[in-house]
């Protein structure tokens, strides 16, 4: 089969009122290797979807070599030698390797015939750069060996056309090399093209042929990567220059320290230790960054100090006293929690926006009264103050939570945790996630604004700029541990690389 | 908005779950029509068919609670039969060692021996689910088969009553230490500990910090351990208070209606509790209306048999179809309320409030 | 059950429980395979327990009808499989919580075969032809313990054609895919509803066929308390089993010979705490549960998508 032409003209889908796409269009010449740019919420992953079938489109239409060529659903995609590498994993975890090669293969008879099939798959991997144990089960793997494998998949599967979404963000800088520089070699040769879906401008100017650029799901540019620079690029992207805010840096000298925390161990959700030791400490007015890909304990690490999860041994102290996470600790060590993906970890979705932002002063005056009961005027109240004050949309205290959007979701905690006066520890892990850019400049400016107040903030978070932008000091953690620790000033990002990559 | 969701849906389901029982009846070549008049007849036409109604809602009021408090803090209790047997077996206890106390002390003392003998019984199953991991539904399951075990050896070893022939029963209550009725009536007191123990569940949960508390661990268990709040102490403390209920129908059970343990303290009361607590979504204050009106249908058992020649097993397919309809009206709550954003999660999260 | 003379010896007694514990594990055989199928594919069935009243109830019946057993067997496997899908289609609608709909098909199968099965509390039914594996043996008692009945071997086939199916097949790939990571299996082009709907529906008709064995075997009538939970066990048998078919086969017999255990003792003379002897399998399960299952970690071998939507 040949590198298809593909051109998409016109498209545009809309979810309920959201306009996702609107009128975009898409040429990827054979043997190109395109880069598909926009921010979160621009419509990136939408019109790739349309055009592997996952969708249909509401207008607009698909010409492979010229010929219009409707695709309705994936099979039809992968017919035509469309293939798509996505973001979250479509590997089964209790399946080995060669069980899903096999099962992903288009055509696979009723009754396996394994010898056979484990032939084809060997004859394949003998020309393949990557090493894999096809006896392997893919829940042992590593999140790069994974990506790998995905990518594997779909030349086994000899997809022309390969689209790859944020392939890179669970690799470290030296695995994105080594995939992306495999993927261009293979371009190089004809063999394929590939549709890059990435907001990385390195990976863009490294790899890139051609660039095509959405925002808020319209069309806002493309071309040779050769005649664009990175921030005409961003320019493009965003829609007006971003200035770099000076007012990030602290204004004073950050003080003792608040939060230590000594030796952890915790397993993760396998029974495998997820902690292998941490230490950290965080002082007065200072913001700890912690960077790393993720996969590498962040998560468990948040969640023990969150008391969501049990340590086997170690001890969080806050101002030298140990730290247990129950009311009358976090109250005494006004320690406040922003967890990822807040709807699933730190609210109940079916109860009122007012009601979640209660959830740390309820069994207090003025919402309990007598001891035992509970005010409700009070906690309505609360509500309407909090959602005025933090700008949460929209402005109804008493409905449940779970129909807002994931920004004003996030919003409504960050009003719960930060609007109790003195916040002496503040834990935040991806807080922006997911957010347009008006969102996620408002956070930072009150991550900001906690630390200016003589907070400690300990912030995880997958994206490195964002901590170099903030950190006052980043620590990069692996396989459980912190490896390394720097400022943003001192930061190689060459070392930093290394350091997350681990000692696999 | 919410308020009037919370009795029209739950009522709703009952009306399309008697449509399709109708069509049932109408298959076997009985008029669902003369169906329907019967059960109202039996249930609600009389003074004397509303006693009966009544007689069978006291045990569901209370049985329904043991799913509906636990439910709220976040776990499904179906063990509520076991917990019923057990509370009767502990008062009969109680009550056979304490026979010269007066009246209303012996009635306390019943009532706390149940208490304490259910509460305990659903408290470990609810706990053994959220500290081990046990699916308090396949517990709660063999936990009744255990408990009817644990009556029978019981009844037919200590506590047997030699001068009972027919079938194994324990030794019978002084007449002082049995439950009354209302005057003029054969509705036994135990409908007031029915409708009191609705009232206080709503309270409990409705109104105060701790009934608040539970509504969060029951909501969302992470986000309960964010706000440093005991989630295993609410769950139990939850699981106490549902079983304490049961425990209290049995006793009433005991008290009441036989004045001595036998063979039907095991008598199916808990799985409709079950299913008034379902149909009533859990909140305490609907479960006196439906109790109401399931137990008139309940009563209605025996007239269908005897006017339609129809087993007393139609009750029980009733209730089957009442249940997947009530499951199903799920997926229609909420669509009553005009909200904007209607992405599945919140409409999901909006079928599940409460 | 079986009677059996004193002074059999250890031999004998070992022969009989043995008996025991093959015609016991029959049902937990049939249901464990079936709620192994659907919650590989990785949803619940709670309402097994009803799939498998109204599996004994419908076999009994058409035998009684038809004067046919096997005839029963495969009436049951149907209605098992129309219960099956009900539960699998009632499960697929929004915001319908898993344990609840399994809830409600126990009231509402057991409700069904309460009411159908009236008029069939009577005797017998035509039985199935029993298996003679006694015939070495002058002990009566051991020959009766030896008469196996067809419906064991069935079982032993359906295990070790489930655990063939689920490695060798692409079909069998695709239920385990759906029932471990849900998200990745649709990416992969698999339909999963369509997927769990078969599987389920294929389980539900598992179940109903091991509750033939309960009404066409001795003592062979219909009555409402012919299975005392051994529907729900069964899915605590699974998860002893670590979601694996073969296992299940040994799960199955382990809990017959649980259920054997009280009869059995009852005949030797051992009359005291009748009941709580034959409330062996409960406690068994309860045990087994209690030392299998914990809230952290994933069980080994629980598919993925357990639990969640």
């Amino acid at each position: 089969m040949t590198v298809p032409h593909l051109e998409a003209r016109g498209i545009s889908k809309h979810f309920g009122s959201l306009k996702a796409l609107d009128d975009v269009s898409l040429e990827v010449a054979p043997g190109t290797f395109h880069a598909l740019l926009g921010e979160n919420g621009a419509g990136k992953s939408t019109i790739v979807k349309c055009l592997m079938g996952f969708y249909h489109a509401d207008a607009g239409e698909i010409y492979i070599d010229g010929a219009l060529t409707p695709i309705a659903s994936p099979q039809e995609a992968r017919h035509l030698g469309l293939g798509m590498v996505f973001q979250h994993f479509t590997l089964i975890p209790a399946m080995t390797v060669a069980e899903n090669l096999v099962l992903a293969r288009p055509g696979l008879p009723l009754v396996i015939d394994w010898k056979a099939e484990t032939k084809q798959l060997e004859a394949f991997l003998d020309r393949a750069p990557f090493r894999v144990d096809l006896r392997a089960r893919v829940d042992t793997l590593s999140a790069g060996q994974k990506q790998k494998i995905e990518i594997l998949k779909e030349l086994y599967l000899r997809t022309r056309l390969l689209i790859l979404d944020e392939p890179t963000s669970v690799l470290t800088r030296d695995e994105a090399d080594e995939v992306l520089g495999y993927i261009r070699g293979l371009v190089n040769e004809g063999k394929l093209s590939v549709l890059l879906i990435t907001h990385k401008f390195r990976e863009v100017m490294a790899y890139c042929d051609q660039v095509t650029l959405l925002r808020r799901g319209r069309f806002a540019g493309a071309g040779k990567t050769a005649d664009l620079d990175p921030s005409r690029m961003a320019e493009m992207m965003m829609g007006e220059a971003r200035v770099q805010n000076e007012s990030m840096r602290p204004k004073a000298a950050p003080g003792p320290s608040v939060l230590r925390i000594e030796d952890l161990h915790a397993r993760g959700d396998n029974g495998l230790e997820a902690l292998h030791g941490v230490n950290l400490t965080v002082r007065a007015g200072e913001i700890v960054g912690i960077a790393g890909v993720s996969g590498n304990g962040q998560r468990e690490l948040v969640e023990v100090i969150a008391g969501q999860r049990g340590a086997d041994s170690g001890r969080i102290g806050v101002k030298g006293e140990d730290h247990r996470p129950t009311r009358a600790m976090l109250r005494k060590h006004q320690f406040y929690t922003l967890p990822e993906e807040p709807l699933k970890n730190a609210a109940v979705a079916r109860m009122s926006v007012a009601e979640n932002m209660a959830f740390g002063v309820f069994d207090e005056p003025p919402f309990q009264r007598w001891g035992f009961l509970l005010d409700r005027a009070a906690i309505t109240q609360l509500g309407r103050d909090l959602i005025a004050r933090f700008s949460v949309r929209p402005p109804l205290p008493d409905a449940p939570i779970g129909e807002l959007s994931g920004g004003n979701v996030q919003r409504a905690i960050l009003a719960r945790e930060l609007s109790n006066g003195q916040v002496r520890v503040l834990v935040a892990a991806n807080p922006c996630f997911g957010l347009d850019f008006k969102a996620v400049d408002s956070i930072h400016e009150l991550l900001v604004e906690t630390r200016n107040q003589g907070a400690a903030v300990l912030l995880v978070s997958e994206d490195l700029d964002e901590l170099l932008m903030l950190a006052d000091r980043i620590v990069v953690m692996t396989g459980g541990a912190i490896v390394l620790e720097t400022t943003p000033e001192d930061a190689d990002p060459a070392a930093i690389g290394r350091h997350m990559a681990g000692h696999h | 908005m919410k308020k009037a969701e919370a009795v029209l849906v739950p009522l709703g389901a009952m009306v399309a779950g008697l449509l399709v029982f109708g069509l049932f009846c109408a298959a076997l070549g009985v008029n669902p029509f003369l169906v329907y008049a019967s059960i109202y007849k039996a249930g609600f036409g009389s003074w004397y068919s509303w006693q009966n109604t009544l007689v069978r809602a006291s045990p569901l009021l209370l049985g329904a609670l043991c799913t509906a408090i636990p439910a709220r803090a976040g776990i499904i209790v179906i063990g509520n039969e076991g917990a019923i047997i057990v509370g009767g077996l502990g008062a009969i206890w109680a009550g056979l060692a304490t026979p010269s106390l007066p009246p209303f002390l012996a009635l306390t003392v019943m009532t706390f021996a149940a208490m304490l003998c259910g509460g305990l019984w659903i408290a470990a199953e609810v706990a053994l689910q959220h500290y081990r991991g046990v699916s308090a539904v396949i517990s709660g399951l063999l936990l009744n088969y255990l408990a009817i075990a644990l009556m029978n050896q019981l009844i037919e070893g200590p506590l047997r009553d030699p001068s009972s022939f027919n079938s194994p029963a324990s030794y019978p209550l002084a007449p002082s230490h049995r439950l009354g009725s209302f005057a003029g009536t054969h509705v036994h007191h135990g409908l007031i500990f029915g409708v009191a123990a609705c009232l206080l569940a709503w309270f409990l949960i409705d109104r105060t910090t701790f009934g608040f508390a539970m509504k969060i661990g029951g909501g969302n268990v992470r986000a309960a351990q964010l706000a440093g709040l005991p989630v295993g102490r609410l769950v139990v403390i939850a699981g106490l208070l549902g079983g304490a209920c049961a425990g209290i129908a049995g006793m009433v059970e005991v008290a009441a209606v036989h004045g001595r343990a036998n063979e039907s303290l095991n008598a199916g009361y808990g799985y409709s509790g079950i299913l008034v607590a379902f149909l009533s979504r859990q909140n305490p204050l609907v479960i006196v209306l439906v109790s109401l009106l399931t137990g008139g249908l309940l009563a209605s058992g025996g007239m269908l048999q005897r006017a339609h020649d129809l087993p007393d097993a139609t009750i029980a397919v009733l209730q089957g179809i009442l249940f997947l309809f009530i499951l199903l009206s799920d997926t229609f709550y909420g669509r009553f309320n005009f909200t904007r954003t209607k992405t599945p999660e919140a409409r999901a999260a909006h079928a599940n409030a409460a | 059950m079986q009677t059996q003379p004193e002074g059999l010896g250890a031999w004998g007694i070992a022969v009989a429980l043995a008996g025991g514990a093959m015609r016991g594990s029959i049902p937990y055989m049939f249901v464990s395979l079936g709620e192994c199928l659907t919650e590989k594919s990785g949803k619940i069935n709670l309402g097994m327990e009803g799939v498998l009243l109204m599996g004994a109830m419908t076999a009994f019946a058409v035998s009684d009808i038809t004067g046919s057993p096997w005839l029963g067997v495969m009436a049951a496997a149907a209605v098992g499989m129309l219960l099956g899908a009900l539960h699998a289609w009632l499960t697929q609608q929004p915001a319908v919580n898993d344990v609840a709909a399994g809830i409600a098909m126990i009231v509402f199968g057991s409700g069904l075969a309460f009411f159908f099965g009236k008029r069939f509390v009577a005797p017998m039914a035509p039985q199935l032809p029993l298996l003679d594996f006694g015939g070495w043996s002058r002990v009566p008692a051991i020959q009766s313990a030896l008469r196996i009945s067809p419906l064991f071997f069935v079982g032993i086939a359906a295990a070790f054609l489930l655990h063939w199916i689920f490695t060798r097949t692409s079909w069998g790939l695709k239920v385990r895919a759906a029932g471990d990571d849900t998200q990745a299996a649709r990416a992969l082009g698999i339909n999963v509803n369509a997927v769990r709907f078969i599987a389920i529906t294929i389980g539900g008709g598992l179940a109903a066929a091991g509750g033939a064995h309960l009404t066409l075997y001795f003592p062979g009538i219909w009555s409402e308390g012919i299975s005392g939970g051994q529907g729900l066990m069964a899915v605590a048998l699974v998860i002893f089993a670590k979601w694996s078919p073969r296992r299940c086969l040994a799960a199955a017999l382990l809990f017959g010979g649980a259920q054997a255990l009280g009869p059995s003792l009852q005949s030797l003379g051992v009359n005291g705490y009748y009941h709580l002897f034959n409330a062996s399998p409960y406690l068994l399960t309860l045990g087994v549960m209690i030392a299998t299952c914990t809230p952290h970690r994933r069980l080994a071998g629980m598919p993925g998508a357990l639990g969640k939507k």
